[in-house]
């Protein structure tokens, strides 16, 4: 149908969903959209992106003083010290944008944190993904489900926003979240 | 009629292949289309998936850029 409409090119993905065997997303449409009204300036943007990844970064710390061995608690401070690296890239974007020097304290003092990557809270995430805190693979495993859902999560509110800076924000966000993706993917095979 | 839309076959992915060209291209140069019901896509659909149900799909088709690539499943 969409090729006869002038897509240039279309794939199909052969078996659909049954056959996709990588992480997917849960949830309706508007999951977690309610943080974004659409019409964030692209500082506003940043500083939501900010909160979500400081609230996985404090799930992963909880998360570590929960885990039942050494080696899933290296694990998870592993994955809080990335939300790190991540937080650092958009504060980052945050001073080139705004062009005046935003001190770091004072930047996260701007930022509400509510939720977690995704749109999902920590209990959600627990009573949906229900880890076994001893185990690395169901670690790993639960943050692929995380990462899937927060690029799930941006590539929606991509196509809410308005402000084309902001959309390329956002998009720019969704791309890093798919690299990490990969690389979880990797180091789940490495196990 | 417009015989284009039987006549123009659509390439086929295996998931793997799918995988690997999202992650070659930047999100914003491809369309991910999830043409399945809501309940199907709430239940589980793949990250970046744009929802629109194929009976609502040609009333719908100007919300997608048909300069990019589409997947769809």
């Amino acid at each position: 149908m969409l090729a006869g409409k002038g897509f240039k090119k279309v794939f199909n993905v052969s078996g659909g969903i049954n056959a996709w065997k990588s992480k997917t997303a849960i949830g309706p449409q508007d999951l977690g959209m309610d943080l974004f009204t659409g019409k964030e300036a692209p500082l506003d943007v940043l500083k939501v992106a900010y909160s979500l990844e400081q609230g996985l970064r404090e799930f992963y710390i909880t998360l570590a003083k929960k885990a039942g061995n050494e080696k899933v608690k290296d694990l998870f401070l592993k994955l809080s010290d990335i939300e790190v690296k991540h937080q650092m890239s958009i504060y980052t974007a945050y001073n080139q944008i705004s062009k005046v020097e935003t001190n770091k304290a004072d930047f996260e003092k701007m930022v509400e944190t509510g939720a977690l990557e995704g749109g999902l809270s920590t209990e959600e995430y627990l009573d949906l993904f229900k880890p076994d805190l001893n185990s690395e693979k169901e670690v790993i495993s639960l943050a692929m489900s995380i990462e899937a859902q927060a690029l799930d999560l941006y590539h929606r509110v991509s196509s809410k926003i308005t402000h084309p800076e902001s959309k390329a924000i956002v998009n720019k966000i969704a791309d890093e979240e798919k690299v990490h993706l990969t690389s979880l993917g990797r180091l789940m095979d490495s196990l | 009629m417009k015989w284009m839309q039987f006549l123009t076959p659509a390439q086929s992915f295996d998931y793997k292949e799918a995988e690997a060209y999202m992650a070659e291209h930047a999100s914003d140069t491809v369309t991910l289309l999830d043409v399945r019901q809501p309940s199907e896509y709430k239940e589980s659909h793949i990250p970046g998936a744009t929802l629109i149900p194929l009976p609502e799909l040609t009333d719908r088709l100007a919300e997608l850029d048909p300069e990019k690539p589409t997947l769809v499943y």
